[in-house]
């Protein structure tokens, strides 16, 4: 032998014997793995595991300090119904400052009880019956592939199982799949399969897939194994599916058709919303934009008066005319006791009525000198005016006592006109109520005449049945001014137009025998219905 | 329309001829799922925890000869196909006796339904085993002295091996039936 061949030779030996010693070190990285395992889940000793159908060790762990050499310790183990037979040991050390203490087995039976003891030192210190077939720590699987597989939102997971012949079908996997950068996955298992596929996986992100084994535990049974090393993949980004998509379209375009059609059948109400016509007074006055430019005092001079006297926004009665409340004249003569023939009572009311009537229209004339010099011509011709003139100045001129005051103040005819003439008394009041659009009659209680005497703005409340639900300025003094000018007869009235529902007021003494009536503006009858009253009380003119 | 007709009566008689025809009957189709036999597992470990549990009236009157269950896949590997079909007919033919023998001095009414269910699933494995192809099995007409087994005295041992049996040399000869190789490929 030449010293080349010794060399290679020398050479070959020492590569075998360090291959040979990686070996034991990695199996022995592996013990020490599998150790750790089942020193967690395991709590008998001593702890065994079979790797495959021909390995089985059985070990036990001791700390340093308490540890006596591996002599000291002797193990034995007996199949049923046989002998039993020592197990040469073997010690490793272990993390913490421990040693494994352990016994391999080289004959393995399975389907069979066996008996295991551990002595020191002549004292049995551990005992076991097992069955080695229950107790499978097996590798994790080998070869994980993860891939796509041309499918989004999915992993095809494949692994190669443990090469264990007769056990293929009893294996079960459960393979882990999370996020790259998360600790916490999921686990999907599956039996005597070594593929699976992933689904409802996000796309375009990473995963962390891994696997390992375990016996179902009906023929074999064991301890989960370890997990197989880390695959990483990342999954199919996400497209748009075609078919999703041109669903998505047409759906948009048949709700666009729809709100589009929404529109064009309600196009109408919506532009009234949207785009209100802001009303303009060009119609009304003719040329005052187009020819003035809106200077509204030359268009009034240069446009006749008749425009603006037939304008409907000009409404005499929504200025405040003063109205004069006449007392009743007493035409006839003073009746003692008959009553008061329906005729009569009838011509008194029309001569109320005219006389109203009459005052209103010089009111109303005068309120319109106010404004504007026009419309006067036609009252004063009046025949019939110039003669009630005449006997209202007489009545000023020799007014009448206050102890004998107006008819209307008479017991006797108020007796008659409500008492005897209560059909009429109706009939009557309906005709005054249209023939007194404005008339404002009633007669006051004290109470209430007290409270309201002074006020000077609006009657917020009148007694009775009556609302008032519109403004009127009543100014109606106490009766210290009755004093003053006890002969005459008239009322302010300063009407804003809204509607008034007046009831009367009447003395406190003569509730009983006052029928008061009450002129309702709107033409609403109240309940109970009393002839009115015409009280002296001198009204502050507002206009 | 006549050849229609003349088809479908071929066929007709075709088929009463099958129905009607005289012979051996064919053979079972053969039982390659273990399924069945996880399902006799689990219901054989069920029986040997109830034993287990049993303190009166569960006890065997006399020893009674049972099957090893020891199994060594290499040993196991070396023998052939008949040489496994046989060791188990005669492990589920001992296991029968014994079982009868025990469903005889049994006393407990519920552990007797185990034990009829047991006797059962011994009969459905010989059939499964018949399915195989396997060859009948003759009774020896002693078990005394039989090589491959073993002699028990209480209830408890006896479904416990019983139980090994199963999982252990049952499933193997099963798993290594020819008939279902022959099927799968």
């Amino acid at each position: 032998m030449t010293c080349d061949q010794l060399v290679r030779l020398v050479a070959l030996s020492l590569m075998f014997c360090a291959a040979g010693a990686a070996g034991i070190v990695q199996g022995a990285q592996d013990f020490r793995r599998k150790a750790s395992m089942l020193l967690k889940e395991e709590p008998k000793n001593p702890k065994c595991f079979a790797e495959s159908k021909k390995d089985f060790a059985c070990f036990w762990e001791e700390a340093e300090e308490r540890a006596g050499s591996v002599d000291q310790y002797s193990f034995t183990y007996a199949y049923q119904n046989e002998n039993s037979s020592m197990c040469p040991l073997e010690v490793l050390p272990a993390a913490g400052g421990k040693r494994l203490f352990i016994c391999r087995l080289t004959r393995v039976q399975m389907f069979v009880q066996l008996d295991v003891q551990v002595y020191r030192e002549g004292m049995q210190i551990h005992n076991r019956s097992l069955l080695i077939e229950l107790l499978f720590l097996l590798d994790p699987p080998k070869n994980v592939t993860v891939s796509t597989m041309g499918h989004q939102g999915q992993l095809n997971v494949s692994w190669v199982p443990p090469s264990l012949k007769y056990m293929d079908d009893s294996m079960i996997y459960e393979v882990l799949y999370a996020l790259a950068d998360s600790h916490v996955g999921q686990v999907e298992a599956i039996q005597a399969c070594s593929e699976m596929i992933l689904r409802g996986l996000e796309a375009g992100t990473k995963y962390r897939v891994q696997v390992r084994v375990n016996l179902d535990g009906i023929t074999y049974d064991g301890y989960w194994s370890a997990w197989s090393d880390p695959v990483f993949i990342e999954t199919l980004p996400a497209e748009l599916d075609p078919l999703i998509v041109s669903l998505t379209f047409i759906v948009s375009f048949i709700l666009v058709l729809l709100c589009l059609a929404m529109l064009l059948s309600h196009q109408r109400f919506l532009i009234k919303k949207l785009w209100p016509v802001i009303p303009t007074p060009d119609s009304k006055f003719q040329g005052l934009f187009t020819v003035y430019g809106g200077d509204f005092q030359e268009w009034l001079g240069q446009t006749s008066g008749s425009i603006w006297l037939t304008s409907p926004f000009i409404v005499s009665e929504e200025c405040p005319c003063p109205l004069e409340v006449l007392s009743e004249l007493n035409l006839c003569p003073p009746l003692s006791s008959p009553p008061l023939p329906p005729k009569a009572s009838k011509a008194l009311t029309l001569v109320i009525n005219e006389e109203m009537v009459l005052k209103k229209g010089l009111l109303d004339r005068e309120s319109v000198d106010r404004v504007d010099s026009v419309q006067t011509n036609g009252w004063r011709t009046h025949h019939h005016d110039h003669w009630l003139l005449d006997r209202l100045r007489e009545v000023q001129q020799h007014p009448v006592p206050s102890s004998q005051s107006s008819l209307l103040e008479s017991q006797d005819t108020y007796i008659t006109l409500s008492g005897n003439r209560r059909t009429e008394e109706r009939h009557m009041e309906d005709s005054l109520e249209e023939a007194l659009p404005l008339g404002v009659l009633f007669g006051s209680r004290k109470t209430p005449m007290s409270e309201s005497h002074s006020d000077l703005g609006s009657v917020q409340q009148s007694s009775g049945s009556g609302n008032l639900s519109s403004q009127s300025s009543f100014e109606f003094p106490n009766h210290a001014w009755i004093a003053k000018d006890p002969g005459y007869t008239y009322m302010a009235v300063a009407d804003s137009g809204v509607s008034m529902d007046y009831s009367p007021m009447s003395r406190a003494d003569d509730m009983s025998k006052v029928v008061i009536y009450a002129n309702d503006y709107k033409n609403e009858i109240p309940p109970h219905r009393r002839p009115f009253l015409v009280r002296q009380y001198p009204v502050h003119d507002d206009g | 329309m006549l050849r229609k007709t003349c088809r479908g009566l071929f066929v007709l008689l075709l088929l009463v001829l099958e129905w009607t025809r005289p012979g051996l009957p064919s053979p079972l189709r053969p039982i390659c799922d273990l399924r069945v036999l996880n399902h006799f597992i689990q219901e054989a470990r069920d029986a040997e925890v109830a034993m287990k549990l049993c303190r009166e009236g569960c006890g065997l009157t006399e020893v009674v000869s049972v099957p090893q269950t020891t199994v060594n896949f290499d040993d196991w590997e070396k023998k052939n196909a008949t040489e496994q079909a046989q060791e188990v007919q005669t492990g589920l033919w001992l296991l029968q006796q014994a079982l009868s023998l025990l469903r005889t001095s049994m006393t407990n009414s519920e552990l007797n339904s185990h034990i009829d269910n047991t006797i059962r699933n011994i009969h459905s494995i010989t059939a499964v085993l018949r399915s195989l192809n396997f060859q009948e099995y003759t009774p020896p007409a002693s078990t005394v002295g039989l090589e491959g087994t073993w002699r028990v005295s209480s209830a408890a041992e006896l479904l416990q091996v019983h139980l090994n049996f199963l999982r252990g040399k049952v499933r193997l000869l099963l798993l290594d039936a020819q008939a279902c190789q022959q099927d799968v490929s």
